[in-house]
């Protein structure tokens, strides 16, 4: 039986942001369309330090993903836009019936030279006995700046769960087309799976993440990121050697304010189980960073940002509404 | 009973054209399975007490002549200068065991046998895509190597890569090649060829924004295949020398003894693990490989800051 309408021409969980320019100079929001369960949310625009800045919160009905759902994200932005995206808490990935039901979300984002985009969400909860795939793929000519954040729990804590999903899968590639051979180059390939473990044997997921609750990549490039990648390089590169005896206790010159918030900062990473480490590599810094809890990663990652300050000086303090 | 609809039709020859796909998938495997066996079968299996006369039931002389100066732990590719992390791995088990102040915590040995499987699961998932991808597409030597480049994302990981990548082509270039230009077959002599021009752009490339590098992982696939090692071979092999590498370090951590070492290096257990990673990622395309042990990037990234070291990774 063949339906007597016509197919739809509405695919459910597709959404997409442009970005545009409207001569000479003024950055629109030129589309920004959504279909159930992806759901956008444009506030008015913010304008900081002269600059227009959008910003879209991704959100899904229920806060996140059922099983079978497939969100497909469209984000272009035009040379010389900002666009700061943002989520409302983690999202949830719901238990799967089977494994072959994955829900999975797909993004394509293309930032042009001069654009930056601002992406620091909630982490990704995968409950118990779900599946997630997610794939970012980034195409940034040589000028746009991307900063961006991609990050996963090991599900609800309250509830004992601690890595026991599925699948979790997560994959991020940055991408350069040649102006003059049209050749499109790789330039990173971010790529977690964790897709085939067990509960209890040694290659569990809590081994392999080396028994933290949390984990993820922060993935700077451009020229708005250039200061804040070179920050997180410096910082690393002073961070305190494992192993070493601190043979004068802990004290602080206090007449260096900048040394004082260091040690601070270095001490709540001990305190929260907290460690990162920083490339550079390819025009990019990439941060791999995990901790015990959550609140961890916040307030690192929110001290570390704000105390360099690139971010919100570009995009506002909202952009790093996330880490509250 | 009336005839099917033209859409029903049409599903029907779409669902048969499917499965007439699927089937020939399931035989192109089988037959690559096969072939596989029967190569790798008389140089892994081989029981008889005989000395086998037909010479096509055994490796040729020389791919087992080959096959064992790359298993070698003399061939000079520095390895023995990279801990692959495991000297940061138990400078944080330190740092853990001491923090919890918890007196009933696993020996450093049992921490080592979790850490020996957990970075060949990283390896096969993130480095053995590649060996195999090099191995089946030559040609493609400059991508695989940049491709790899993008996704090795830690510091101390690429270095410990490109080095011994680097080393890899000098042995071949200085030590191997003379003895095999003349012998060899016409997909080895195309591949000595990819191999002679990737290594003239590593060389004079230096005004590249993305220069070639000579990761380990492409390179091994490309140089077992001019050697003629059997593809499964070269693979295992692969994370044969990672499993010795790493356990040769532990030795000189102190964390096991030389007999235990090599107890463990015998053990079918890591055997098993190593044969089932094979197979597990033979068919992995280099699009989809990555990072299985997210600690892994941790610790090999971290190991700059130890206060002190042994390794280089």
């Amino acid at each position: 039986m063949i339906s007597p309408f016509a197919p739809s021409s509405s695919q459910p969980g597709h959404g997409k942001i442009l970005l545009s320019l409207l001569p000479p100079s003024i950055p629109i929001l030129q589309t920004c369309s959504y279909q159930y369960p992806l759901k956008l949310i444009a506030p008015h625009a913010l304008t900081i330090n002269n600059h227009i800045i959008y910003t879209v919160f991704l959100l899904t009905y229920g806060g996140g993903l059922v099983a079978g759902d497939a969100l497909n994200l469209s984000i272009h932005l035009d040379p010389n836009t900002r666009l700061v995206l943002l989520t409302q808490g983690s999202t949830k990935i719901f238990k799967t019936p089977s494994r072959e039901l994955v829900s999975r979300q797909y993004t394509r984002l293309f930032v042009d030279q001069g654009a930056g985009l601002c992406y620091i969400p909630d982490p990704v909860q995968p409950f118990k006995d779900s599946c997630f795939e997610q794939v970012q793929i980034f195409e940034v000519p040589e000028g746009g700046s991307i900063c961006i954040c991609d990050w996963v729990c090991q599900g609800r804590t309250a509830r004992g769960e601690n890595w026991h999903f599925y699948k979790y899968t997560s994959k991020n590639e940055v991408y350069l087309t040649d102006k003059e051979t049209g050749k499109r180059r790789l330039l990173l390939r971010d790529n977690v799976l964790l897709e085939d473990g067990t509960t209890n044997d040694p290659l569990s997921y809590a081994n392999r993440i080396d028994s933290l609750g949390v984990f993820g990549t922060l993935i700077l490039r451009g020229p708005l990121f250039e200061k804040l990648g070179k920050y997180f390089m410096a910082e690393f590169a002073i961070l305190p050697r494992i192993g070493a005896r601190n043979w004068d206790g802990d004290v602080d010159d206090e007449t260096d304010l900048v040394d004082v918030k260091r040690k601070r900062r270095q001490r709540q990473e001990t305190k929260d189980g907290l460690l990162w480490t920083a490339a550079s590599m390819r025009g990019f810094v990439l941060v791999k960073f995990g901790a015990k809890e959550v609140e961890g990663v916040k307030r690192w990652l929110g001290v570390m940002l704000r105390t360099e300050g690139s971010v919100e000086t570009l995009f506002g303090e909202g952009s790093l509404l996330c880490l509250k | 009973m009336t005839d099917p609809s033209p859409e029903q039709q049409a599903a029907l020859k779409q669902e048969i054209a499917l499965l007439e796909q699927k089937l020939k998938h399931a035989k192109a495997q089988l037959n690559d399975a096969v072939q596989e066996e029967e190569a790798v079968a008389p140089l892994l299996y081989h029981t008889s007490n005989e000395l086998p006369h037909n010479t096509t039931s055994t490796l040729p002389t020389h791919s087992l002549h080959t096959l064992l100066l790359l298993s070698d732990s003399a061939l000079p590719l520095g390895s023995f200068a990279f801990s692959s992390g495991l000297e940061s791995f138990l400078a944080h088990e330190k740092v853990k065991v001491a923090s919890s102040g918890n007196t009933a915590n696993p020996s450093q040995l049992s921490s080592f046998h979790i850490f020996l499987k957990v970075s060949l699961q990283s390896l096969a998932s993130a480095a053995l895509p590649y060996v195999l991808a090099a191995y089946r597409e030559p040609s493609r030597i400059e991508e695989w190597d940049n491709d790899f480049d993008a996704s090795a994302i830690c510091t101390v990981a690429r270095r410990a890569s490109v080095a011994q990548g680097r080393a890899l082509l000098s042995v071949w270039e200085r030590s191997f090649r003379d003895h095999h230009t003349l012998t060899s077959s016409s997909t080895s002599t195309d591949a000595i060829s990819f191999l002679a021009s990737f290594s003239t752009s590593l060389k004079s490339s230096s005004h590249n924004a993305y220069p070639p590098n000579a990761h380990l992982a492409p390179l091994w696939g490309i140089l077992t295949l001019i050697l003629s090692i059997p593809l499964h071979s070269s693979a295992y092999l692969f994370l044969f020398s990672h499993a010795r590498t790493v356990i040769s370090a532990a030795v000189r951590a102190s964390v096991l003894g030389p007999y235990q070492a090599q107890h463990v290096l015998a053990s079918t257990e890591l055997r098993d693990l190593m044969k089932g990673l094979v197979e597990r990622y033979w068919d992995r395309r280099t699009e989809d490989a990555g990072q299985t042990v997210p600690a892994v990037d941790l610790w090999v990234g971290r190991h700059e800051l130890l206060y002190s070291r042994i390794f280089n990774s």
